[in-house]
């Protein structure tokens, strides 16, 4: 009885987000009779107390949290099944599924913030939702198609599990958890190509342009949308495995059992691992996107680096300070509970140094808007000293040496346990160490010599830093892998056994990248300025002044703060309808697993 | 007592974040005033206009605030004194008022050396009114304000005659029609012009047509080798400067120049 009632909860929450989108449909239907009897509507609406910016801006911001959640632990939960497929290993599946049960109720946040922004640009804008409606409508039904194919493919993958769990119906299933990625990606390109657009719109796109002569494709893949599109599709990963990781962390706290505490140990590492990972390719995508945005529009670029916004990226380069400090600092701690990994701890502090001097670095400004007084105080236009490290020379030096340095930790945690068996260790060892020091090598030549060049020729040299990285990172790890094969354990990996500080470590990489994407955000949308549309449709509002960072950050603590809220209210619903199911993974007093299996990444 | 301290670390990161950012110098990017004067308005009036647009949403200081993308107008460049001192010698035979108003209506006019880009302002996005208010800003810095409200009646009455745009010149002659474009001013053909853009000469041999074409409609799609740094700064009104019959004759023309 108590089974059946749990399942119709189930069926209710997966119902809403797919009511909300018909809804949505229905409402749009109704209007368009309005227009069509020459209805002209109002240019803006108001907004109580906060404003009607405030208001489509926490709208629109908690929907793109939740969008980014429900698309990256989609990616999170496949890669996590098929680990489980190919190595065997039960532990992942059950991980993909827990992750998926908590998809249920996140889609129905996501549609409902999703429907707060229809409404909010409909009651609020009605002028720009008109105008981007008369452009983007054929997209905008896709969209709602793609989002029913989207929910009902949730619905098969997540109540199908246990169904389809052997032989060709596990990869059928699987197959539904891809299917799942592709609707959802599919939705994301679509979204983006309308924010896009208000950015970049296509150069035929005038002022006096009536949107219905704006060509669709056109307008749909403008010079921004491809580079925003991998921006996203990165750092939903990367947001995916931080919110997994900050869950796992509260289950720690709170677990009852050693097994309990070993189980979302090991999920806090796994989170914290996808994460990172995807947070060092990271950079290299927003330095795409910011390229676009200077080819799109010089003047653009420069007041996003430049200008007004020019404060915005010493705040930034803090928050990934801290992502990496805090990242490397859990890894750090995790190697407290393996046998052998006491031999690379004196390293730590070495690390530490890097990033420290890394994360300085990269926050210290060049460019920015300073009045007399201020150039004054500083001595001139530029620090005499600090100002030789604020130029990206310095910058793109510093953070690949972050980056090599993280890279670093885990390769160290992931040999901690393990002693190779291969007759070429030794070698292979020293071919990785070379490996590191001939990219950073690299990394330090062009970071100096940029000093040297004009900045046309200084910008190319960043990508020779990224490829001397990214290329030392795969010959490392397939080096790791081939000689780690078959490794002997130097005891296994305490899961469970980690001290509470480390998952605080957790939290904090959780709540700064959610900080950071709003910050993000507000970015992307203010380099507009006082555009709906740059240089095409003019905000005219009283809000068309775009507001100092001060004021941003106000607003995008309050959106952080509200999703984290809801977040925990859909962990514990997420709880209430069914148990976790513990993996029973090597640790504490429980597991047995050997070395091999206990770190399949 | 958990749940607590999770809280405290969460609440306590947001706000050393918002904290942060709320102690660094806050800029604000203002909206360009809309400006409209009638033909007696003073000469207080308009540097005073001009000076907030400056400062404010034209968004000037974003170059000239710096010493690295472009000469810092207000407290002197190179030794040469403020803007209002030095414009009148810029260019020979041509005085500080023109010279001033001609920078930012084709910004690739002149570029100063010293390893500058060209300047990215684009006159498109501002009203006649408002580009004269900023010339008798420049001028009021060092200089005489010669700007007069006869200035600013012309550009509103030019502004209320082509709002749309139209074409610049109504000529057929491929060469009037790129100097009524002011193509000239980047790229170069048979030594007329400057040497900022790809050069027309033997623009044919490297180029189809339809590549030619593109370029015009749609400046920013394809950047020729070697002028990466110029992405963005050609300007993207020019399709709306041509009539259909003028753009294929310039097309054919620039198809026709040979190596």
């Amino acid at each position: 009885m108590l089974k059946r009632s749990r399942g119709r909860w189930s069926w209710l929450q997966a119902s809403l987000p797919v009511a909300i989108v018909a809804a949505i449909g229905l409402i749009a239907i109704a209007i368009e009779p309005l227009a069509a009897q020459g209805y002209t509507p109002r240019e803006y609406g108001d907004f109580p107390i906060i404003g009607s910016r405030a208001a489509i801006w926490i709208a629109a911001q908690l929907h793109l949290f939740f969008a980014a959640f429900v698309l990256g632990v989609p990616m999170f939960a496949v890669v996590a099944e098929a680990i489980g497929i190919f190595s065997s290993d039960d532990r992942y599946d059950k991980l993909a599924k827990e992750f998926t049960r908590l998809l249920l109720v996140s889609y129905s946040a996501t549609a409902m913030w999703g429907a707060v922004l229809v409404f909010g640009l409909i009651t609020l804008y009605p002028g720009l939702w008109g105008y981007l409606s008369e452009i983007f409508a054929p997209s905008m039904w896709v969209y709602v198609g793609i989002f029913f194919f989207e929910s009902f493919t949730l619905y098969l993958y997540y109540y199908g599990w246990d169904r389809w769990k052997k032989g060709r119906a596990k990869w059928g299933h699987w197959g539904l958890g891809i299917l799942l990625n592709l609707w959802g990606t599919a939705v994301m390109l679509i979204a983006n190509s309308w924010l896009t657009y208000m950015m970049s719109p296509p150069a035929e796109v005038t002022p006096d342009t009536a949107p219905g002569m704006v060509q669709f494709w056109s307008a749909f893949a403008n010079a921004t949308w491809m580079p925003i599109n991998i921006h996203r599709f990165i750092a939903n990963i990367v947001f995916g495995g931080a919110i997994v990781g900050a869950y796992a962390a509260f289950r720690f706290l709170s677990a009852k059992t050693d097994e309990e505490r070993a189980h979302y140990d090991w999920m806090g590492y796994i989170g914290n691992f996808i994460a990172m990972s995807a947070l060092i390719v990271l950079p290299f995508a927003g330095y795409w996107l910011g390229r676009e945005i200077y080819e799109f529009n010089q003047q653009m670029g420069t007041t996003m680096m430049g200008g007004f916004m020019s404060w915005l990226w010493v705040v930034q380069a803090f928050l990934i300070g801290v992502l990496f400090l805090a990242g490397n600092y859990y890894l750090w701690i995790g190697m407290g509970r393996i046998p052998g990994a006491e031999r690379f701890m004196p390293y730590t502090k070495w690390m530490l140094l890097v990033l420290l001097i890394g994360a300085a670095v990269w926050a210290t400004p060049r460019n920015m808007i300073a009045n007399r007084a201020e150039i004054t105080a500083m001595g001139g236009q530029f620090h005499p000293f600090l100002g030789v490290l604020g130029v990206m020379s310095a910058k793109n030096t510093a953070v690949n040496f972050m980056i090599l340095t993280t890279f670093l930790s885990f390769l160290l945690y992931r040999r901690a346990n393990k002693k190779a068996v291969v007759s070429w260790e030794k070698r292979g060892t020293t071919i990785q160490g070379a490996l590191f020091v001939i990219a950073a090598a690299v990394v330090l030549f062009y970071g100096v010599y940029g000093y040297f060049v004009p900045s046309i020729v200084r910008i190319g040299f960043s990508v020779y830093q990224v490829l001397a990285v990214i290329t030392a990172i795969i010959l490392i790890v397939v080096i790791d892998m081939l000689m780690m094969r078959g490794a002997k354990s130097r005891g296994e990996i305490r899961w469970g056994e980690m001290p509470e500080r480390s998952q605080y470590a957790l939290f904090i990489l959780a709540v700064t990248f959610t900080w950071l994407m709003g910050l993000m955000g507000f970015a992307r949308s203010g380099i507009r300025q006082h555009w709906h549309v740059f240089e095409v449709l003019r905000d005219t509002s009283v809000d068309a002044a775009t507001p100092a960072l001060g004021y941003a950050s106000i607003v995008i603590s309050v959106c952080v703060l509200i999703f984290l809220s809801m977040v925990a209210f859909i962990f514990w619903v997420g709880g209430l309808a069914e148990k976790p199911v513990i993996s029973g993974v090597g640790g504490g007093a429980t597991g047995s697993a050997p070395a091999a299996r206990d770190q399949e990444i | 007592m958990t749940n607590i301290k999770i809280l405290g670390v969460m609440i306590g990161t947001i706000s050393i974040y918002t904290w942060i950012a709320n102690a660094i110098p806050q800029i604000e990017s203002v909206v360009p005033e809309e400006l409209s004067f009638s033909s007696d308005v003073s000469e207080a009036e308009l540097v005073a206009a001009g000076g907030e647009l400056y400062n404010g949403g034209a968004g000037c200081t974003t170059c000239h605030g710096l010493e690295t993308r472009a000469p810092n107008l207000l407290t002197g460049y190179n030794g040469e004194g403020t803007i209002g001192t030095r414009c009148g010698t810029r260019v020979p035979g041509q005085d500080c008022k023109a010279y001033l108003h001609e920078s930012m209506m084709n910004p690739m006019a002149y570029v100063v050396e010293g390893g500058f880009d060209p300047m990215v302002f684009q006159a498109r996005v501002f009203s006649g009114a408002q580009i004269w208010a900023l010339v008798a800003f420049l001028q009021d810095q060092g200089g005489v304000v010669t700007v007069t409200g006869a200035d600013v009646a012309a550009a509103a009455e030019a502004d209320a005659a082509a709002p749309a745009g139209g074409p610049a010149v109504a000529s057929t002659d491929p060469l009037e029609i790129m100097r009524g474009n002011l193509c000239l001013a980047c790229h170069m053909l048979n030594g007329e012009g400057a040497e900022l853009a790809p050069p027309f000469d033997g623009m044919g041999s490297r180029i189809e047509a339809d590549r030619i074409r593109r370029g015009i409609i749609d400046p920013g799609a394809e950047i020729a080798e070697g002028f990466d740094h110029l992405a963005g700064s050609m300007p993207l009104t020019i399709p709306d400067l041509l009539t259909a019959r003028q753009l294929e004759l310039l097309v054919d023309f620039l198809a026709g120049q040979g190596g």
